[in-house]
């Protein structure tokens, strides 16, 4: 991976949550439907974060190589079905370690009156880079 | 009703969730997350990296922790944060169980801290494919 662009900010895109998209996520990880699942934002943080470094040619980030290390969630309020959210991921950090790098976003939601709802934080784990 | 903080106290722990994890589910989970890496469909890649076939995305499991922690708060909003270490594999067929201990109460915040976890059984020993983390919730 190119460390020079470590601090990269993605434009930020903008995510509607859509009821049928909850309720598909909420059947997929076994909730009854009847609220938000806390993890449905991993949709919208991976359409800002990790879809992005995926096809970022100058970051050169080998999806089939890619494990997940870590991650976190914190919620300011849950998220609601109709509301749209303004996505923005940020290369946090990218370092390596013999064979492994590690890549670290950062992803920030905020509403409509543009306060933070969510924020995400993903460590990813590159196995055997070359 | 979210649960209420004279019922929480430091140690105890929360009725643990389990679940089945299958084929379905993880290709439900792909559509529906957005994640698409082969890894966790295409057999014959997990093979060339060594797995004995796909596993489930870690961010699957964490949901599964989340859906325990939201049943026991009895509040979806009432899971403030959740920070996680994916620390193996989770296949498919396996059994996956989510559970945590309450490390601290708050009474001044009304939150609680609590240690969190998601095991599996897989050839007589338990290995935790979520272990090393911690959730922390607001209570009414």
């Amino acid at each position: 991976m190119n460390a020079a662009l470590e601090g990269k900010t993605y434009p930020p895109i903008s995510f509607t949550v859509g009821e049928d998209h909850v309720r598909r996520f909420a059947a997929a990880v076994g909730d009854d439907g009847s609220f938000v699942p806390p993890t449905f934002v991993t949709a919208p943080e991976i359409a800002s974060g990790l879809t992005r470094v995926v096809a970022d040619q100058e970051l050169g980030l080998d999806f089939a190589r890619v494990l997940h290390g870590e991650q976190e969630y914190e919620w300011m309020r849950p998220v609601a079905v109709g509301e749209t959210l303004d996505v923005r991921t940020t290369i946090e950090s990218i370092r390596s370690k013999g064979a492994l790098e590690f890549l670290t976003l950062r992803t920030e939601m905020r509403d409509a009156d543009g306060a933070t709802a969510v924020v995400g934080r993903s460590s990813l784990i590159v196995r055997g880079a070359t | 009703m979210t649960l209420r903080i004279a019922d929480v106290v430091a140690g105890d722990e929360i009725p643990t969730l389990r679940k089945v994890v299958t084929r379905e589910d993880v290709k439900a989970y792909a559509d529906a997350s957005g994640d698409q890496n082969p890894l966790h469909q295409d057999d014959e890649l997990a093979r060339s990296v060594g797995f004995p076939g796909i596993i489930a995305h870690g961010m699957f499991t964490m949901a599964h922790l989340a859906s325990c922690l939201v049943a026991w708060l009895g509040d979806p909003a009432a899971l403030r944060r959740l920070r996680v270490q994916f620390r193996a594999p989770v296949f498919m067929g396996e059994t996956i169980v989510a559970g945590g201990t309450v490390r601290a109460v708050d009474p001044e915040t009304r939150r609680a801290i609590l240690d969190v976890w998601v095991s599996v059984e897989r050839e007589g020993t338990t290995e935790f494919p979520i272990r090393r983390s911690e959730a922390e919730v607001t209570l009414a």
